[in-house]
């Protein structure tokens, strides 16, 4: 099974490769859109800023063959944290328009409450969907590693797409689930076990 | 509902061996870093923060080659820093799979190599190191001490602390100068007033003697995770009876879970 990698170049990748490596896969690392048609899967991981990320996928030239990719092909995708960001309408963070393959934008957490640390660090439980496939198989509350200041609120527009749910001072939306499409917020690469079955899962779609 | 406390195993690499240290001082040589790093990352351990505690740089890059491997066999977050004065030198540590970059004396010299990594690599990936010593003449009652204790700098805590958070640090690692390795326990003092002031996470680190100093790090000093080293090194499944006492103390945190998976490239990873 070749996995694609999308590296827009901002992102830190090499923990998602290192994880996906534990695997019986062949990744490729894309810094251009020419092999996605040989892959069998897309996975962009994200670390950093919205814009940024935005910015490297349109420079990139990746945004027209990788919705067609997943759209017209079916090939499944995962988006990790700003990944997952990016394939949404927006975020506060940044002023270019997210990939809009699910409604909504991402806000920052409220700063009113102070013992409410943002960035949100650290390991939250997730209460995931019971008939989600990316949690097949993974206890209905478990946690996770998140690492972000920006979030999905939830609400019923969106509640088909949610796949999981967390809360941090506010509850948010953890993972999108669409069919073959998928995006989490949080890191399933360094999630321990929990999160090397997601990538067991995402790999077994 | 907030986040989990995480509770975090330092790993200190001396001119590329794993050491304990007191008061900042290498003691005891414990192993490779390979070997620890194995066994935190399969008991219940949060989060690995590994810092190359060598005089200069001169050993950076068997550290970076130390991080690289590590980094393969590490499924739960990657802490990694020591030595880091450039964007360089951060970049390099990212490239191999540090998660977060720990930044200390190189950012106290020229703070705008917080906003620099903060910038390239999102706010949540930089943790700045703070460690302090009492000072009575300073308006906190801390002075920040860089250099790994050696060079008192005269600067007030809150005020390098306001300066960092502004510049983007994500996190602070808060160490005392006189409790490191001194097994009586975090400064608690010290640990409450940075946590009361700032509206990002801290670590506290330093000084852990029993699984009692990590519950008063997070009632009585206020901190999100607790970080110690010596402690874990000589404690049979060390990590995990932390865990079990932090959770006896009604305190909030993640319970490992078993699922089979096959993980046939990676024979090494021996989660349990």
């Amino acid at each position: 099974m070749k996995i694609a990698i999308i590296d827009y170049g901002y992102a830190n990748i090499r923990s998602v490769i290192n994880a996906f490596n534990c695997f019986e896969c062949d990744i490729s690392i894309l810094e251009s859109p020419k092999a996605l048609a040989d892959s069998d899967k897309i996975v962009m991981p994200g670390v950093g800023s919205f814009d940024a990320g935005m910015r490297g996928l349109r420079e990139r030239n990746f945004i027209d063959t990788m919705s067609e990719r997943v759209f017209e092909f079916d090939v499944p995708f995962l988006g990790i944290c700003v990944g997952m960001q990016m394939m949404s309408e927006g975020s506060e963070e940044g002023d270019l328009p997210g990939l809009g393959w699910f409604q909504g934008t991402f806000r920052h957490f409220p700063s009113t409450d102070s013992s409410l640390k943002v960035p949100h660090i650290g390991w939250s439980e997730v209460t995931a969907q019971p008939d989600s496939q990316l949690f097949s198989g993974i206890d209905l509350v478990s946690d996770f590693y998140f690492a972000h200041s920006y979030y999905l609120p939830i609400d019923e527009k969106k509640d088909e797409i949610c796949a999981g749910k967390c809360t941090y001072g506010v509850p948010f939306t953890a993972a999108v689930e669409q069919d073959h499409v998928f995006g989490v917020q949080f890191h399933p690469e360094k999630s321990q076990l929990a999160g090397m079955k997601i990538i067991e899962n995402f790999l077994s779609i | 509902m907030t986040t989990k406390y995480r509770l975090i195993a330092s790993v200190l690499c001396h001119r590329g061996q794993v050491v304990q240290t007191r008061r900042f001082k290498p003691q005891n040589v414990i192993g490779n870093a390979i070997t620890a790093v194995d066994f935190f990352n399969s008991w219940a351990v949060d989060e690995i923060i590994l810092l190359d505690i060598s005089p200069n740089d001169q050993y950076f890059d068997s550290f970076v080659e130390t991080a690289d491997e590590l980094s393969k066999r590490c499924f739960v977050p990657l802490t990694v820093g020591g030595n880091v004065r450039s964007l360089d030198a951060a970049r390099r540590l990212t490239r191999v799979g540090a998660d977060k970059v720990v930044v200390n004396t190189g950012a106290f010299l020229r703070p705008e190599l917080i906003a620099e990594i903060a910038d390239a690599f999102g706010k949540q990936a930089v943790v700045v190191s703070v460690d302090a010593a009492p000072n009575p003449d300073l308006p906190s009652g801390y002075e920040v001490v860089i250099d790994r204790a050696r060079h008192r700098t005269k600067e007030d805590l809150l005020s390098w602390v306001n300066k960092a958070t502004a510049h983007g640090a994500g996190e602070l690692l808060l160490n005392s100068v006189e409790h490191d390795g001194d097994r009586r326990g975090y400064d608690i003092p010290l640990m409450n007033l940075v946590t009361s002031h700032v509206s990002i996470p801290v670590i506290a680190f330093g000084g852990v003697n029993e699984w009692q100093d990590l519950v008063s790090g997070i009632r009585d000093g206020g901190v999100q995770a607790v970080a110690a080293g010596n402690i874990f090194h000589y404690t049979e499944q060390s990590t995990k009876k932390a865990k079990e006492f932090l959770e006896q103390a009604q305190l909030r945190v993640r319970r490992s879970q078993f699922y089979e998976i096959s993980l046939p490239r990676h024979p090494k990873y021996r989660p349990y």
